[in-house]
């Protein structure tokens, strides 16, 4: 199924080359979890805030069809 | 003393005459510094009901024991008076470098009282003190000024003045320092306009004596070499973009204030973003003294109608001057920002007034004839010429210098003003962020971020994150980080780097780095208990004022609309500030009464009685 990967800040590094927006449309398992797809992507997560739709996701959470998975580093200030 | 010079200068406006006097080492201890020692004079000096603008109001300017130490980010003073726009008190922070050659003259607080009688700047020159005619100066904006005292007294002397905002009172004026640092919020600018005092310039040379100096060296150069592992690591977003980071962030969690805070997710978000910064307008980053972050930004615009060259924007800036305005135009919102820095204006306050001059001009409450030209949300040249206009207090900018709540209160509609005690909002919407709304709400200094800024763990996961949405564990989160924000600002440490190095990355936030680096600075006995007592003390005594003032827990409120209107799209859709819920436990855990007064038993637990 497709997702969309957001990635903010300095993640942006990460996007694909030829992205011009700040995030990319993934296919994932119709049975992905938030954890799968995160373990898949170069961005250290220990380290980020990672959201679904703009909300926190639950431990174990099932992702679904155009769900928009959003990382950007845990900095802070503003 | 160590870390503390130990003296503080008083200047009477009204004689003209200057006084120094020493400091008594367990007020110094017991009030950490900065914010803490300017309510502790406040409080016990001038009576809390007087008028902001009369010479009964006194306006301090005070260090903390870490700045112009080796401690990184060591560099800010905080300016603390009786607030024009709030009739509360006011604590505005900013860094730079006036801080830090403020602190090196032998000074740890200057105390002003009075008026003069013409205008005037005061000259500190380590332990020279004059004060100087400033008629040639009055008039001119805050570049201008700088440019010309520095020409008149030492080319390498710090500037803190007033542009023609704070020279005509306007209650949202700020005083700038470095000519585009700002101690922006509340209307300190006012205050020192009211005593026909343009300016502050200091040069100074002290090196500040420390307790422990080989400890602090070693623990200040630990926490630089964490961070520049962390740029080397390319993890440095503070310093590739800024703040300007922030509005894609914000915009996902759905709490960028849009069209005066009706909704929090705006399509213009990443076009006001840093990555557009960087594309379009940035020249360089920018480090305050002794900062090894660089989150500033030097930057140019070149643009017909847009054009100019400072430093910003902000992210406040970019959410109340754009994104609250409409505006996804990133070269006006810099333009803008620009002509705040001259006139010596607070950005929040600007743009959060304009966009509630905006919203009401749409649903027709403001005839168009008041203003001048329409004024619809989206319209970047009419926030420019809105500031422009505010800034000089002309036209219809005499109305948005006064504030939202004011501006609004006129044409009969207060409820459009997104202000809490009259003070502007800050760029999160705290229907989606509730730690923010109880804060916006409970801040001695009326609606801010900087008084507790629970968005770090709400919003960027700083130590760790909570949900945003939730609002039963937000009352412990608020009070805990009203106290370690009091604890910031008085030891004079800029946020940024405190609250990600300085403090336990745990859901407890401890102070444990902090508290050894003011132990190691000033020798005065202090731990994690006695130094998060001495913030709790600071933040009941400023409390303390508000209660005298006349403030009371009906004044720890929120706009209708952040209360009752549901925010209509996004990720908080549905969700508004549940703040009759979280007051009352906020207050027992504050020791205060129903009526959010400090218990007698909470102010002699914490010496205050």
């Amino acid at each position: 199924m497709k997702i969309r990967i957001k990635l903010l800040a300095h993640y942006q590094q990460y996007l694909p080359p030829d992205c011009s927006s700040s995030s990319y449309e993934a296919d994932v398992p119709p049975d992905a979890r938030v954890e799968d797809v995160l373990a898949g992507l170069p961005v250290p997560v220990e380290e980020s805030v990672v959201l679904v739709n703009g909300r926190t996701p639950q431990p174990g959470q099932a992702l679904q069809e155009g769900d928009v998975l959003c990382l950007f580093p845990a900095i802070g200030g503003g | 003393m160590y870390g503390w010079n130990g003296r503080i200068l008083r200047v009477n406006l009204t004689t003209g005459e200057t006084s120094v006097e020493e400091v008594d080492p367990r007020i110094a201890r017991d009030f950490i510094g900065g914010r803490g020692w300017a309510i502790r004079y406040l409080y016990n000096e001038m009576d809390p009901r007087v008028d902001p603008l009369s010479p009964e109001n006194k306006l301090v300017f005070s260090t903390g024991p870490l700045t112009a130490t080796p401690v990184p980010t060591g560099n800010r003073y905080m300016v603390t008076t009786k607030s024009p726009l709030t009739g509360a008190i006011s604590c505005s922070n900013s860094g730079g470098f006036f801080p830090t050659e403020m602190k090196r003259t032998g000074f740890d607080l200057f105390i002003f009282e009075g008026r003069a009688e013409r205008p005037v700047y005061l000259w500190v020159n380590d332990d020279r003190v004059e004060l100087r005619p400033a008629d040639h100066l009055w008039g001119r904006t805050v570049f201008e000024t700088e440019d010309m005292l520095r020409a008149e007294t030492d080319p390498r002397a710090r500037v803190a003045c007033i542009g023609p905002a704070g020279e005509r009172l306007a209650p949202i004026a700020a005083i700038l320092n470095d000519k585009h640092r700002a101690a922006a919020r509340s209307g300190v600018g006012a205050v020192m306009g009211s005593k026909n005092l343009k300016a502050v310039v200091v040069r100074g040379t002290r090196r500040i004596p420390l307790a422990r100096p080989d400890e602090l060296k070693a623990l200040a150069d630990q926490v630089v070499e964490e961070v520049k592992q962390a740029v080397a690591a390319g993890k440095a977003t503070l310093r590739t973009y800024g703040t300007a980071y922030v509005p894609p962030v914000t915009n996902e969690v759905g709490i960028l204030p849009t069209y005066n805070f009706r909704t929090g997710v705006f399509a213009g978000a990443e076009a006001i973003s840093g990555r557009t910064l960087n594309q379009k307008y940035l020249v360089r980053p920018k480090a305050c003294y002794g900062c090894p972050i660089a989150c500033g930004r030097v930057t140019r615009v070149e643009d017909p109608i847009f054009g100019g060259e400072g430093e910003g924007p902000e992210y406040e800036t970019i959410g109340s001057l754009g994104s609250a305005c409409g505006v996804d135009n990133l070269a006006a919102i810099t333009k803008a920002n620009y002509i705040c820095n001259e006139l010596g204006l607070d950005t929040i306050s600007a743009g959060v007034t304009i966009a509630c001059a905006m919203e009401m001009y749409e649903l027709g409450l403001i005839p168009e004839s008041d203003i001048g030209r329409p004024l619809r949300f989206g319209d970047a040249e009419a926030v420019v010429e809105m500031v422009r206009l505010a800034g000089l207090r002309e036209g219809f900018g005499d109305l948005i210098a006064q504030g939202s709540y004011r501006l609004a209160s006129h044409y009969g509609h207060p409820e459009f003003s997104m202000s809490a005690k009259k003070q502007e909002f800050p760029a999160y919407d705290p229907r989606g962020a509730k730690g923010m709304g109880l804060l916006y709400a409970t801040s001695n200094i009326g609606a801010s971020h900087m008084a507790g800024d629970t968005a770090y763990m709400e919003v960027f996961g700083v130590p760790k994150k909570v949900d945003p949405l939730s609002w039963e564990d937000k009352p412990r989160l608020v009070k805990y980080f009203e106290d370690i924000f009091t604890i910031i600002d008085a030891a004079g440490l800029c946020v940024f780097l405190s609250i990600r190095y300085l403090f336990e990355p745990t859901y407890n936030v401890e102070p444990v780095r902090i508290s050894r680096l003011m132990e190691y600075a000033t020798g005065a006995g202090y731990d994690e208990e006695t130094l998060l007592k001495a913030g709790e003390r600071v933040y009941n005594l400023e409390r303390m004022f508000l209660v005298r003032a006349g403030f009371s827990r009906a004044d720890d409120t929120l706009p209708p609309r952040m209360l009752h209107e549901p925010m209509p799209e996004g990720p908080a859709k549905g969700h508004v500030v549940e703040l009759d819920r979280m007051l009352p436990e906020y207050y027992r855990l504050r020791g205060w009464d129903e009526n959010g007064v400090p218990t007698p038993e909470k102010l002699a637990e914490l010496g205050l009685l």
